[in-house]
C-alpha cells in the first residue's frame, strides 16, 4: 500500500483534485459580492451584491437597518448567490412564513398573530354564506375558514364554487394565486403594507413598505362581491353590453382588470379625500385576536362615532381608554410629533376626549378642535379628523338635533339607511357549472377541470333596499344572491335563492335620500331569508306602516 | 512505548501485525489534526455558521482546507473500521495486551464523538437539530447524565464553545494518545502521512463539501427529516422507534462485544463476532430505513 506505485497514483489523484478545486476557487472568487456586508449591526452579506439604490425599500425597513434576510429570509451569511438564495421568500409577509418575516420576534409578532385571526384572512363570512346559498348548511354562521374550505379533500359544490371563484381574495392567498382586481405586490402583510409596482415607476425594484395604506391596495379585493371600493370611488360595475346601449346614461370607464363601470356619485368622504384607513380602526383591519364570522362583527366604527350623537360611553377621556395598542400608537405619535400633531388638539393631556368604536377602540385621528372647544361657541366643527395619508385636517360635522333627525317612527333607522345615495345590485345572477371547461383552482394553484360560469342580464344601481337586523335596527340591504345555481354537473342540485344581505354600500351622500324614495318606492320583492341570522326584509306589519305613511304622487 | 519504537518506521507489508490500514489510519488522524489546526484561527464557536461560510466561500481555498479536514477525518473512521476487520480476520488481537486492546476498542466511540462534534460545529440547520438530540442522549445516561451533558455540551443551550473545545482538544488528544500507544509510535511514518494527505486532497478537490441551510430559515419548509451525518444515520434510524437510551446502550454493547473478543476462544469468540456482525447489520438496516423515510 505504501509502495511507490500507490503513492504515485495518489499523487496524480491529488493533482487532479487540485485542478478541479482551482476551477471552483476561480468561480468562488468571481461569485462573491464586493459591497458592504453589514446591516443593522449584523452580518448581512446580501447587501454586498444588492447595492443598487432602487433595491432599498427605504424608511424604517431600509436596507441599512434591516438588510434583506430579515424579510426575505435566505442565508444572509452566505457568500455565493446559490446558497444565499436558498430558502428565499420572494413575498415577505405571506402568511405562511409571516412568523419568520414580519412576525418574527423583535418585529411585529403581535400584529402577525392578529392578522392570522382577522376576517380578511379567515374569510369565514364568504365561506358560510356561500355554503348557505348552496343549501349545504342551515344557517350562514359557520366558522369554517377559507383555508379549511381549500383544504377539503372532497369539495362539495359550494366548496368547488369557493375554490374556483371566491377563494382568491383573502390574505393567505399568494400573489400568483390571487384574484384581486389590481394585483398588488405581495400577500399577507404585504398585500396592504407594500406599495404596488406601477407603470409610472418601473425602475423601482423594491417598493416602499409603510403603514399609510392608500385605497388602491384595498381596492384589489374590496372592488369585488359587495364592491364597496367601487361604490366609494363612485363607480358602478356594469356588464359590457350595458355600455352605450343601456337605458340610463353611463360615463364609462374600464377598471384595471378590464371590468367596465359607469361613473356615479362618489362617497362624500371620498370627495373629502379620505382613505379607507381614515375611518377603519386597527381592530377591524388587523383583527383583534377574535375569530369572527361576518364583516359587521369585525367592524366597530360607526357613523355616529365621528358625527354623533355618540352612544353612551362612546366619548371618554384618554385616561379611560383601555385599548393598549391605541395607547401605544398615541404615545409613539406624540413622541414623533407625527401627523397627529398637525391637528389642533388639546395636547396629550389624559383628560382630552376621544371617541370610540363600538368595542372601545379610539378613533386615533379624530381629535377635538381646541380652538372651537375653548370658545365653547357651540360650533358644529368641534371635532376634526386628520387624514392619515397627508395630514390634512378636516372638520367633522356633527349630526344636528333638528326635526329631520328626530322624526317619529324613524328611530330604528341607521344613518346609512337615509344617507346612502346608491348601491349596486345584480338581480339576475345565474350560476352554472360547466364540467367541460377548465378554470383556475385556488386550492391547486393552477387551472383544473370544471368551471363555474356566472351570467347576468346586467348590473344596476340605485337607492338601497332596507332590511332589519336581528337587533331591530334598519340598515341598507342588497339582494345578495338572488341567483339560480345549477350544480347538477357536480352532484349538486338546481337551487334558486332570493337572499337579502345587509351592506354598507359606502356611497354616502351629504343629502339624505328623499322621503319619496322609500315611501313612494315600488313594493320591495319578498326575500326568502337574509344572509345573516336574524336579518330580514320588512315584515308585514312594517310594510303596512310604511304603506300607511305612503306619499301621494305629486 | 520505547524511544526507538516511537521514531523508527515500522516494518511494512507482511511483517506488519495486521497489514497497513492501521498505519494509514494514523496518517489520516495526523492529516485531520493538522488541517484542523489550520482551521482553528478561522472558526468562531459564537458564530459557527458565519465563520464557516466565510471560510468556505469568502476565503481563497478555504473550502478546500475544510474539505481536507473532513475527508481525512472520514478516512480515519473508514480505515480504523477496516483495520479492526483485518485484525479480527487475522486473529491478531492478542498481539496487544488486554488493557491496550480495551483502550483500542475505545477508539471507535472516540472517533465517532470527534466526528459528531465536528458535524455539530457546522452550525447549520442539520447541526442545530443534532445538538438537542445529542444533549437528550447524554441526559439519559444513568447517574452521570446531567453532568455528562454539561461536560460535553456546555451549560448554555445552543452554545458550541464546549463542543469545539472537546473536538479540537479532548477527543483529538485522546485519539492521538491511544493511537500512539496502539501503534507504539508517537507520530505516523512519513509514507502513511503522505498517502493519507494525498488521498484526502484528491477527495477534497474532486468531491466538494457543502454547508447546509441556516437554522430555521426555509420558508418552503425543510425536509420532514433532516439527515444527520452519514456515519450516524444508523443511530438516527434506530431512534425513530427505539427509546433514547439505546443511543448509548447500543454503542456500549458493541464496545463490550469487541472488547471481550480478545479473551474469548472458539465458540465464544464466534458468538461474539456473530453478535457484533448482527449489530453492524442492524446499523446498516437502520441507515437504509432513515434514508427511505427521508425521501
Amino acid at each position: 500500500m505504501f509502495r511507490a506505485p500507490a503513492l504515485i497514483a495518489a499523487l496524480f489523484a491529488a493533482l487532479l483534485g487540485f485542478l478541479v478545486a482551482s476551477g471552483r476557487e476561480s468561480e468562488r472568487a468571481r461569485g462573491t459580492g464586493r459591497g458592504p456586508d453589514r446591516a443593522g449591526a449584523r452580518t448581512e452579506r446580501c447587501v454586498s451584491c444588492h447595492v443598487k439604490p432602487e433595491e432599498d425599500p427605504g424608511g424604517s425597513h431600509s436596507r441599512a437597518a434591516l438588510g434583506c434576510a430579515s424579510c426575505h429570509l435566505g442565508n444572509p451569511l452566505a457568500f455565493g448567490k446559490e446558497r444565499a438564495h436558498g430558502g428565499l421568500e420572494r413575498e415577505p409577509g405571506a402568511l405562511s412564513t409571516a412568523a419568520m418575516t414580519c412576525g418574527r420576534e423583535g418585529c411585529h409578532p403581535r400584529e402577525a398573530a392578529r392578522v392570522a385571526s382577522s376576517l380578511m384572512t379567515r374569510a369565514s363570512g364568504i365561506v358560510s354564506v356561500d355554503r348557505f346559498a348552496f343549501g349545504e348548511i342551515p344557517s350562514p354562521d359557520s366558522n369554517e375558514t377559507v383555508a379549511d374550505a381549500l383544504a377539503a379533500a372532497r369539495p362539495t359544490p359550494a366548496g368547488l364554487h369557493l375554490r374556483k371563484l371566491c377563494a382568491g381574495c383573502h390574505l393567505g392567498a399568494r400573489r400568483a394565486n390571487r384574484d384581486d382586481a389590481i394585483h398588488g405586490n405581495g400577500s399577507g402583510c404585504a398585500a396592504c403594507h407594500v406599495a404596488r409596482l406601477t407603470k409610472v415607476d418601473p425602475s423601482r425594484a423594491h417598493p416602499p413598505i409603510d403603514a399609510h395604506v392608500p385605497n388602491d391596495r384595498c381596492f384589489g379585493c374590496h372592488s369585488r362581491s359587495g364592491r364597496i371600493s367601487l361604490t366609494y370611488e363612485g363607480l358602478a360595475e356594469v356588464e359590457p353590453h350595458q355600455i352605450g346601449g343601456g337605458s340610463r346614461p353611463c360615463a364609462a370607464v374600464k377598471l384595471a382588470d378590464g371590468r367596465p363601470a359607469c361613473r356615479v356619485a362618489p362617497d362624500v368622504h371620498q370627495t373629502a379625500g379620505m382613505s379607507c384607513i381614515d375611518c377603519h380602526l386597527h381592530t377591524e383591519l388587523m383583527g383583534d385576536g377574535m375569530a369572527r364570522t361576518h364583516e359587521e362583527e369585525q367592524v366597530e366604527v360607526t357613523c355616529e362615532a365621528c358625527h354623533g350623537p355618540v352612544r353612551v360611553g362612546g366619548e371618554v377621556p384618554w385616561s379611560d381608554v383601555k385599548d393598549a395598542i391605541s395607547l401605544e400608537i398615541r404615545e409613539r405619535e406624540n413622541r414623533r410629533e407625527d401627523f397627529l400633531r398637525k391637528g389642533k388638539r388639546e395636547g396629550s393631556a389624559p383628560d382630552a376626549p376621544t371617541r370610540l368604536g363600538s368595542r372601545g377602540t379610539p378613533i386615533l385621528n379624530l381629535l377635538r378642535n381646541s380652538s372651537s372647544s375653548s370658545s365653547s361657541s357651540s360650533s358644529s366643527f368641534v371635532w376634526t379628523l386628520i387624514r392619515k395619508l397627508d395630514g390634512v385636517v378636516l372638520p367633522v360635522k356633527q349630526t344636528p338635533r333638528d326635526a329631520n333627525h328626530a322624526r317619529k317612527g324613524h328611530e330604528r333607522l341607521s344613518c346609512s339607511s337615509c344617507h346612502t345615495a346608491w348601491a349596486p345590485r345584480c338581480d339576475t345572477c345565474h350560476t352554472t357549472f360547466d364540467a367541460a371547461r377548465t378554470q383556475w383552482d385556488f386550492a391547486a394553484g393552477k387551472p383544473t377541470a370544471g368551471a363555474w360560469m356566472e351570467r347576468s342580464e346586467g348590473f344596476s344601481w340605485g337607492p338601497p333596499l332596507l332590511g332589519v337586523r336581528s337587533d331591530g335596527r334598519i340598515v341598507p340591504a342588497a339582494p345578495g344572491m338572488i341567483l339560480d345555481i345549477d350544480a347538477t354537473a357536480v352532484d349538486g342540485g338546481k337551487t334558486s335563492r332570493r337572499l337579502l344581505a345587509p351592506m354598507e354600500p359606502h356611497a354616502t351622500g351629504k343629502k339624505a335620500r328623499t322621503c319619496e324614495s322609500c315611501h313612494r318606492a315600488p313594493a320591495a320583492p319578498d326575500f326568502e331569508v337574509g344572509t345573516r341570522t336574524g336579518f330580514r326584509g320588512l315584515n308585514a306589519a312594517e310594510k303596512r306602516r310604511v304603506a300607511a305613511a305612503r306619499l301621494e304622487p305629486r | 512505548m520505547g524511544g526507538s519504537a516511537l521514531t523508527e518506521a515500522p516494518p511494512g507489508g507482511a511483517r506488519s501485525p495486521s497489514g497497513d490500514l492501521g498505519r494509514l489510519a494514523f496518517g489520516f488522524l495526523a492529516v485531520s489534526a493538522l488541517s484542523g489546526l489550520a482551521l482553528v484561527p478561522f472558526f468562531s464557536p459564537a458564530h459557527a455558521l458565519e465563520s464557516l461560510e466565510r471560510l468556505h466561500d469568502g476565503m481563497p481555498w478555504g473550502f478546500f482546507l475544510r474539505a481536507l479536514h473532513a475527508y481525512s477525518s472520514f478516512g480515519l473512521l473508514v480505515t480504523t473500521v477496516a483495520h479492526l476487520v483485518q485484525v479480527l480476520a487475522r486473529r491478531t488481537e492478542r498481539q496487544l495486551s488486554a488493557g491496550a486492546w480495551w483502550r483500542s476498542v475505545l477508539l471507535f466511540p472516540l472517533t465517532f464523538l470527534a466526528l459528531l462534534s465536528g458535524f455539530v460545529l457546522r452550525g447549520d440547520a442539520a447541526a442545530a437539530e443534532a445538538l438537542p438530540v445529542w444533549s437528550r442522549i447524554a441526559e439519559t445516561v444513568p447517574f452521570l447524565g446531567p453532568e455528562l451533558q454539561r461536560l460535553l455540551l456546555g451549560v448554555i443551550p445552543g452554545d458550541v464553545g464546549a463542543i469545539s473545545l472537546h473536538h479540537a482538544g479532548t477527543f483529538t488528544f485522546l485519539l492521538w494518545l491511544i493511537t500512539a500507544e496502539h501503534g507504539r509510535r508517537l507520530v505516523p511514518d512519513a509514507r502513511s502521512l503522505v498517502l493519507a494527505g494525498l488521498v484526502s486532497a484528491a477527495l477534497a478537490g474532486a468531491v466538494p463539501l457543502t454547508l447546509g441551510p441556516p437554522p430555521g430559515a426555509s420558508p418552503s419548509g425543510a425536509a420532514q427529516i433532516l439527515l444527520g451525518p452519514w456515519y450516524l444515520l444508523g443511530l438516527q434510524g434506530a431512534l425513530v422507534d427505539l427509546p433514547v437510551p439505546s443511543a448509548w446502550l447500543a454503542p456500549l454493547l458493541l464496545v463490550l462485544l469487541l472488547g471481550f473478543v480478545r479473551g474469548a476462544d472458539g465458540r465464544a469468540r464466534r458468538l461474539l463476532l456473530v453478535l457484533a456482525g448482527a449489530w453492524v447489520a442492524a446499523w446498516v438496516g437502520f441507515t437504509a430505513r432513515i434514508l427511505l423515510l427521508a425521501r
